[in-house]
């Protein structure tokens, strides 16, 4: 499987009134062709931070992109200014994001914004300029002869672009599309608004779907109809997943890798039967030991002590050697690097040894 | 169900109906609609256990909890707080709230800006205990120390406080007056998974030492696993399953509960339960429910009976009842 | 995302000592004074208002305690010659009865500054308590108390101060009733806008937990909560009601000649704007000064705080 994208000792800070906050600490990460990578992490840690960035989402200022590199496809992201990144973004490298109400505009109908994606994706492949911001209401008036798909007034769509939409409304499961098409957002559920967040976001035939908590904020049901449907997407079209999550379990079921973030450093990247089996790092176990499993008699909860850190004024040495009970003289004097312990496991502690 | 001298809580028939406003013509002659939120639920809980309503958005499970605490007027069904029955009209918030309190989801919006947090902890105790500073502060104090804050937090103020600290104050101020019940809407779902368990595992220490009474709202099946005694599922407005949380849990009966439980992710890639589980359709309107069972729509063992009568909850095994036509196809 | 920044910009340094109240009374000054100071528009209209205000007040203990301040008597007429130009011994010149224009300006400057800030006082308690009732228990109370602000902010405040002049005869503390009749309305909305936000905070539930009623909540949770909004908003509006008395004063419905009144020196004194400009253009200037001081500090203010 060939590498679809490459991070490199990538560092985001953002500026605070009191000074800055590395957010993003010296992060390696690789995700590859057709893979589903799940970055988990709690509130802080910065997984986030580096979704946006790979995406080129950042606020500019406050945050900052202090150094590192983001590869795709051969092309540093990072050293792309606005108008290059704009290529990328919704066409190569989709996102999904928590909230699917905030992320669909009220006052436009899910069939047409469907579409406007699809004529995006269309004019972008024809070659024409996709930067431009009028161009919601510009398709209506617009008779398109370079495109096949024409997009004519008082908000009907033409035939090819409505049989489009119907067919990526199918492609999530949306039951009575010819119907979803003339629907507001507010009309939807969250379930709904989220998979066409996703519908949208394939129209555009991305490499890369980055998706940062899409079912949080979902019911549990709802939530496994979502997750279910991202696996089977990623089969059908070829799209790599990057899955930003606090919850363990849904990567667990789900993700073919998952890496660990901590207070902005990767602390465990594995292989998810790996990850499971045999935690390396004392946070990944630490995590999975807080999750609640067994009955109230007979279980075993052990929270992991102490409470995040602050990223203000970072420690020298391991960030979790605080909190850590297998912490050892040298944790809280260097920082471990992230090395090669085990088949396709990488770990970033000094329990491992500092050689590679 | 309970043996009645150890219930500290029992609902019969509760129901909470919110009126849909209906346009702005007065000529209109739609009758008036209401979204049923809470449908008829008759609940009992047990002295010093914790029992559980588990269910997702819409299930009504804290419009629920909101007609217990009195936030909200019931619409129709009675009320029974430790054996005595709340009347409207003739409420005494103040004896009540001396035994029952709450703690609620989002720390962020559960205490006063403005309040420092021995402020906050000590306000139930200034209205409705009536005592004096220095036993309030002394109270205050020991309060801080059981939920593991050292008292120099008296003096902070919430936004010098992190999520996990702000939920220990939540808590603190609810047990202050040392309540025989305290409900708890969702206390842990806002919260980081390492918080989290540590705010479970103190409260499962408070209800130990102080023979605490949990009403626990939530979603999260593991949560309710590792928390309460029993278990209530409810569905669009009803309970549709109730028992012992092993029974309920390890062996659901209702269609619902078993589509419920298959949903929650186990951290467990190598049985990955969530994508083995098959659940179509959507929460149903709450103004227009599905007529007879409202879960027919989405339930694979629907037949006819099912969309003419309701179900009653029947007892399918001592403690474990089950609101099902066809709880036999479920064995 | 965004909100990790701010949470972690805004979490002070917790303290660990408890304070005794004269701590608290001058870590809430200190507190006052860091945010007044964060920017330009701030300490620069903090300035002019200090000023002006320094200066109100001493005169305002001068004239109780029957003492003079000013190198002149204001009433006092011929001290210096009819129309004089501003010089050294009189830095705002002499007016057309050779009275001190200088003197004059100092001894007027409390009437507008008691006066707006008694009427944006009034306005701010009496609009706080009534937005807050209304957005806090909703419905029937809520849309009478909004439908008679909508009221009485239709009311012209020159008509209404014409009114009462007719009724009550000019002078000062008529023209301020007029004004607190009619100015607390935006802050009624203002406040019901914030009311309404507060009201739905769990907190609000759980001071019914505590045993507390509606009144207590509203005074207790609701005004310290939405108090902020206000007082920024009290802040700039000060300028306006400065503005506002200074054209009552200049229709003459406030105080008579020969006590100054800057609104009044004006529209006395407007015939000689040829020549001798500077008896209706200064006490203007003082006007349009004191105006851009307490907007320039409602502004600092406001863009502190929502910096967090």
């Amino acid at each position: 499987m060939g590498s679809l994208l490459t991070i490199q000792d990538l560092s985001v800070a953002y500026e605070a009134r009191s000074g800055p906050i590395t957010a993003v600490n010296h992060v390696d990460l690789e995700l590859h062709q057709d893979e589903f990578l799940a970055v988990v992490g709690e509130s802080g840690c910065g997984k986030s931070t580096l979704g946006l960035s790979i995406i080129g989402l950042l606020p500019k200022p406050p945050a900052r992109i202090v150094e590192g590199s983001i590869r795709y496809k051969d092309t540093d992201l990072v050293r792309l200014n606005g108008n290059k990144i704009r290529e990328y973004r919704g066409t190569e490298i989709a996102m999904i994001f928590q909230e699917p109400l905030t992320s669909l505009s009220p006052v436009y109908r899910i069939g047409d914004q469907i579409a406007e994606a699809i004529l995006v994706r269309e004019s972008r492949k024809s070659g024409k300029s996709t930067v431009d911001s009028e161009f919601m209401q510009r398709t209506y008036k617009r008779t398109a002869n370079k495109l096949k798909q024409t997009a004519r007034m008082r908000h009907r769509l033409s035939s090819d672009l409505q049989e489009e939409v119907i067919r990526y409304l199918k492609l999530v499961r949306i039951a009575d599309p010819d119907q979803v098409l003339d629907r507001y957002p507010f009309e939807l559920s969250g379930g709904m608004t989220q998979r066409v967040m996703i519908a949208m976001a394939l129209s555009q035939e991305p490499a890369l779907l980055l998706a940062d908590e899409p079912t949080t904020a979902l019911d549990v049901t709802t939530q496994a109809q979502v997750l279910k449907l991202m696996k089977e997407l990623i089969r059908k079209v070829r799209t790599s997943i990057l899955l930003v999550t606090h919850d363990l379990a849904v990567a667990s079921q789900v993700a073919d890798r998952v890496v660990v973030m901590y207070a902005g450093e990767i602390v465990e990247d594995a292989r998810v039967l790996d990850l499971f089996s045999n935690p390396m790092h004392p946070y990944t176990s630490g995590l999975l030991s807080c999750i609640p499993s067994g009955y109230k008699d007979d279980s075993e909860l052990t929270p992991i002590l102490g409470s995040l850190p602050d990223l203000r004024s970072p420690s020298i040495g391991c960030r979790f050697a605080p909190r850590c009970p297998h912490a050892m003289g040298v944790c809280s004097k260097q920082s471990p690097q992230l090395l090669q312990r085990g088949m396709n496991h990488e770990v970033s502690c000094h329990l491992y040894g500092q050689q590679n | 169900m309970a043996n009645k001298t150890e219930t500290i809580l029992r609902t019969e028939n509760l129901r909470k109906y919110f009126p849909v406003r209906k346009g702005l013509n007065p000529l209109s002659r739609r009758e008036q609609r209401f979204v049923k939120a809470v449908d008829g639920v008759s609940i009992a809980v047990q002295k010093g256990k914790t029992a559980a309503i588990v269910g997702e958005s819409g299930c009504g499970k804290t419009t629920l909890a909101r007609t217990i605490a009195l936030m909200t007027r019931a619409t129709g069904g009675k009320l029974f707080f430790e054996e005595k029955e709340i009347v409207e009209g003739k409420i005494d918030r103040s004896e009540i709230y001396r035994n029952m309190q709450m703690v609620y989801q989002d720390p962020e919006s559960s205490l006063d800006p403005r309040m420092k947090v021995a402020k906050s902890i000590g306000e139930p105790l200034h209205g409705l205990m009536k005592w004096e500073k220095q036993v309030v502060n002394e109270a205050v104090e020991r309060s801080l120390q059981l939920v593991g804050l050292s008292a120099d937090f008296a003096d902070r103020l919430p936004r010098q406080l992190s999520g996990g600290q702000k939920q220990r104050v939540a808590i603190a101020r609810a047990i202050a007056i040392q309540p025989s019940l305290v409900i708890l809407d969702e206390p842990t779902s806002a919260l980081d998974a390492s918080v989290q368990a540590q705010i479970l595992k103190l409260l499962l220490k408070l209800q130990n030492e102080f023979k605490l009474t949990y009403l626990l709202i939530t979603h999260n099946i593991a949560v309710a696993k590792y928390m309460a005694d029993f278990v209530a599922v409810m569905y669009a407005g009803n309970v549709v399953e109730y028992g012992p949380t092993r029974t309920v849990i390890s062996k659901p009966r209702h269609p619902y509960t078993i589509a419920l439980i298959s949903s929650a992710p186990i951290p467990d890639p190598n049985t990955r339960n969530l994508l083995q589980t098959e659940i179509k359709g959507e929460v149903p309107s709450a103004i227009d429910p599905p007529s007879g069972c409202k879960f027919n729509p989405r339930c694979p063992f629907a037949e006819g009976i099912c969309t003419s009568a309701v179900p009653q909850l029947e007892e399918i095994s001592p403690g474990h009842f089950v609101a099902c036509h066809f709880v036999s196809k479920t064995a | 995302m965004q909100s990790l920044i701010l949470k972690s910009d805004s979490a002070e340094v917790p303290s660990l000592e408890s304070k005794s109240s004269n701590q608290r009374l001058s870590s809430a000054i200190r507190s006052f004074f860091s945010l007044v100071f964060r920017n330009k528009e701030g300490a620069i209209g903090f300035g002019i208002v200090a000023i002006y205000l320094g200066a109100a007040i001493i005169v305002l203990i001068a004239s109780l305690l029957n003492i003079t301040v000013t190198p002149y008597d204001p009433l006092l007429q011929n001290v210096g010659p009819s129309l004089g130009g501003p010089s050294l011994a009189h830095l705002f010149g002499t007016d057309f009865l050779g009275r001190d224009v200088f003197s004059r300006v100092v001894w007027s400057l409390p009437n507008d500054f008691f006066v707006s800030f008694a009427v944006v006082a009034v306005a701010l308690v009496a609009g706080a308590i009534i937005g807050s009732v209304a957005a806090f228990r909703g419905g029937l109370l809520d849309e009478l108390l909004m439908r008679f602000t909508d009221v009485i902010f239709s009311l012209p405040a020159l008509v209404i101060a014409m009114v009462i002049a007719v009724a009550l005869g000019p002078g000062l503390i008529h023209m301020m009733f007029a004004l607190m009749v009619i100015w607390w309305p935006p802050y009624a909305r203002v406040a019901r806008g914030e009311a309404l936000i507060v009201s739905h905070q769990n907190y609000i539930e759980a001071a019914r937990f505590a045993g507390q009623r509606t009144l207590g909540i509203i005074f207790k949770h609701v005004l310290p909560n939405i108090s902020l909004t206000l007082l920024i908003y009290a802040t700039l509006d000060v300028a306006t009601v400065v503005l506002t008395y200074a054209g009552l004063s200049y229709l003459g419905l406030s105080v008579r000649p020969p006590q100054p009144d800057l609104g009044e020196m004006i529209s006395t004194s407007q015939d000689y704007l040829i020549t001798a400009p500077w008896l209706p253009i200064i006490p203007g200037l003082v006007i349009a000064v004191a105006v851009v001081g307490f907007s320039l500090l409602g502004d600092g203010l406001r863009d502190a705080l929502e910096m967090g």
